[in-house]
């Protein structure tokens, strides 16, 4: 079974994000792999596990490689990094046409992925590439079985008050949720080994795009300006006696606060 | 460029994935790992079954061989979750498969390394008794030449994994009145029924590192064979203790480093969230002070112990570097555990925040590899020397 998992680093949530300019963040250099890739990562491995093929995860970063690192120290077969400066500034639609690009002539049977980067949230990039490479797509999903015979999947997600049994045929991208597995813990010795992976590297030209069809300037979603969370409000102190603080405290939740 | 204190993307990688085994495995155990003060099987079976137990040794033994860079970030983030835990899994990476590992025959190395690093057999090292520690030419246990083998006679203290080891390296004396000069070290396995070897005496519950077992290990006119003993030569136990301080020393001021960082991390969201006069007390200027101190002394702790580690790395003499090293890193944890406690106010008294743990996990760094007043006396001494 070949399969590919869609990979990407974002910010540690220790990490300490400023805004810089209206168009710029300052983000500190921590980085981790998306926990929902990551779940994305287990699926491949365990349907590899279970069917045999190979596992390659694969991510568009200019400039990072952890979590092609993570996907390697998870079981991963092989690492594949589309990198190129031109790529700055693309949007999730960008980003899937460069991936469906490196995909499109590929040979696969599944691809997975995260059902949202834990950075933008957008969760747009893999039902993109699915629609770029014209085959189905479940987002979301929290259970998974393959009947590799028939080529076709019974995928389970969740849907208001109850759950989503879905049949699939195969090839197919899928989003993951969190309930679908837990992430492995890497073994040190493929710690190693991913510390020592040879990652390969994919350029735009290899890829048959230019550089005016991916980056900022072919994004049509565009960051007008970023803005800081507001600061928290000074501690009120009610230095009444009871009653009178309590009633205060409502006519302020009320009035101030806005909560009840 | 002469100086770079940048780490590799594979070392900020690999210390990224031991944070996130920490996280998952240790972090949400680690009141309970305090309060039970047992010896955590399951966790244990778990962490070792990932390989980190091999972090030092040789790939033929089922290890990594790791440079020691690696090792110190390993060290690092493994203090930031049970100190206790960390002390079980150091011991047995370092101290106690250390001495097996370079001077075990081959049938040793495959019968107790080998599974020592797949976690099936726990080992431990021996050095302090009730009138030695720091002070190893006091070492009274006794080993005896017999045909075939050695006698080992005598008790030994506060050996850490002790009421559990499968083995140990016990350091014993030919003959006390040598001092430094009769000191070696023997591979002694626990008694059973067809093998002589230690058994267990008291366990000591501690202040701190709690879950980490700790006691006493009875050495009682035990018999082991020849290839038992570890060395090249009679008298050189000293020496070859030596060769590993300077490690010791470095990773046990990188759990240091861990354990003032997780406190004072911790003191700060507190301060930031603790209101008092209508202000978190984090405004105050007596608190911040207390955090731009640890800051400073943090970040210089962990440059020097860094340096340190290059220099074990690259066989560089560093015996007073590491001294110092491990001096400043633990008086700088000590500081910064304390006044956590203070940010803390009356309720670092009491077990609801992990702050007192750390105080009580830091002090158990003030020991190993040599107290402070020993350090220090020796450091003044070789300072002052013309």
């Amino acid at each position: 079974m070949e399969i590919y998992v869609l990979v990407k680093q974002v910010p540690d949530p220790e990490a300490i994000v400023k805004v810089k300019s209206d168009s710029e963040l300052e983000i500190e250099n921590k980085y981790f792999t998306n926990f929902f890739d990551e779940i994305a990562v287990e699926a491949g491995l365990k349907l590899k596990e279970k069917f045999g093929g190979k596992v390659t995860v694969l991510t568009l970063d200019h400039r990072r490689v952890d979590a092609l690192r993570r996907g390697i120290s998870m079981g991963a077969d092989e690492a594949v990094q589309i990198t190129d400066p031109a790529l700055e500034g693309s949007d999730p639609f960008a980003v899937a046409r460069t991936l469906s690009a490196y995909l499109q002539n590929k040979p696969f049977d599944l691809i997975f992925t995260g059902r949202q980067a834990m950075d933008d949230d957008a969760g747009i990039v893999g039902p993109a590439v699915a629609e770029c490479l014209g085959i189905p797509h479940i987002h979301s999903i929290i259970g998974l079985e393959v009947d590799a015979q028939k080529k076709e999947a019974r995928v389970v997600r969740e849907v208001e008050n109850g759950k989503e049994v879905l049949i699939c045929p195969l090839p197919a991208l899928f989003t993951c949720q969190k309930g679908l597995h837990s992430p492995r813990i890497p073994l040190v010795m493929n710690v190693m080994k991913a510390m020592k992976a040879q990652i390969k590297k994919v350029d735009l030209a290899s890829l048959g795009l230019s550089p005016t069809e991916v980056g900022a300037q072919a994004s049509t979603i565009k960051i007008q300006k970023y803005l800081p969370p507001p600061k928290r409000p000074p501690v009120k102190i009610i230095k009444e006696d009871f009653p009178e603080n309590v009633k205060t405290l409502i006519k302020l939740l009320r009035e101030e606060a806005k909560v009840i | 460029m002469a100086l770079d204190f940048s780490f590799t993307e594979e070392q900020e990688f690999f210390r990224q994935t031991v944070r996130d085994a920490v996280n998952r495995l240790i972090m949400p155990r680690v009141k309970e790992l305090d309060e039970k003060e047992e010896f955590p099987w399951d966790l244990w079976k778990e962490f070792a079954s990932l390989g980190y137990l091999g972090l030092r040794h040789k790939e033929e033994y089922g290890g990594m061989e790791t440079d020691t860079i690696t090792q110190m970030i390993f060290y690092e983030e493994l203090a930031r979750g049970s100190c206790g835990f960390a002390m079980s899994v150091i011991m047995q990476i370092l101290m106690g498969t250390y001495f097996i590992a370079r001077f075990g025959n081959e049938e040793i190395k495959q019968r107790i390394l080998v599974p020592a690093i797949k976690g099936e057999k726990i080992g431990t090292i021996c050095f302090t008794e009730d009138q030695s520690g720091s002070d190893l030419g006091g070492t009274r246990t006794l080993a005896t030449k017999v045909d075939g083998g050695w006698r080992l006679n005598g008790r030994k203290q506060w050996i850490t994994n002790g009421p559990i080891a499968d083995f140990a390296t016990v350091m014993a004396t030919v003959d006390p009145k040598l001092g430094l000069k009769g000191l070696n070290f023997y591979l002694v396995e626990r008694k059973t029924e067809n093998r002589d070897g230690f058994v267990s005496g008291q366990r000591l519950h501690k202040l701190g590192s709690r879950c980490s077992v700790t006691g006493e290990l009875v050495l009682d006119n035990v018999f082991v064979p020849d290839e038992n003993f570890l060395g090249e030569e009679i008298g050189k136990g000293v020496q070859y203790a030596g060769e590993i301080l300077n490690e010791v020393r470095v990773m046990t001021g990188m759990n240091a480093l861990a354990i003032a960082k997780e406190a004072m991390e911790d003191a700060k969201q507190y301060a930031n969230n603790r209101i008092a006069f209508g202000n978190p007390i984090s405004k105050y200027q007596l608190i911040r002070e207390k955090f731009a101190k640890y800051w400073a002394w943090y970040e210089a702790s962990r440059t020097f112990l860094y340096r340190c580690a290059w220099m074990i790395q690259n066989n560089i003499p560093c015996i007073n570097e590491c001294m110092l090293a491990k001096y400043h890193a633990t008086e700088m944890c000590m500081y910064a555990v304390e006044e956590a406690m203070r940010i803390y106010g009356g309720n670092a008294f009491c077990s609801e925040y992990p702050v007192q743990r750390f105080w009580r996990d830091a002090k158990f760094l003030l020991y190993g590899g040599g107290t402070h007043e020993v350090l220090c006396d020796y450091l003044g001494r070789v300072y002052c020397k013309d």
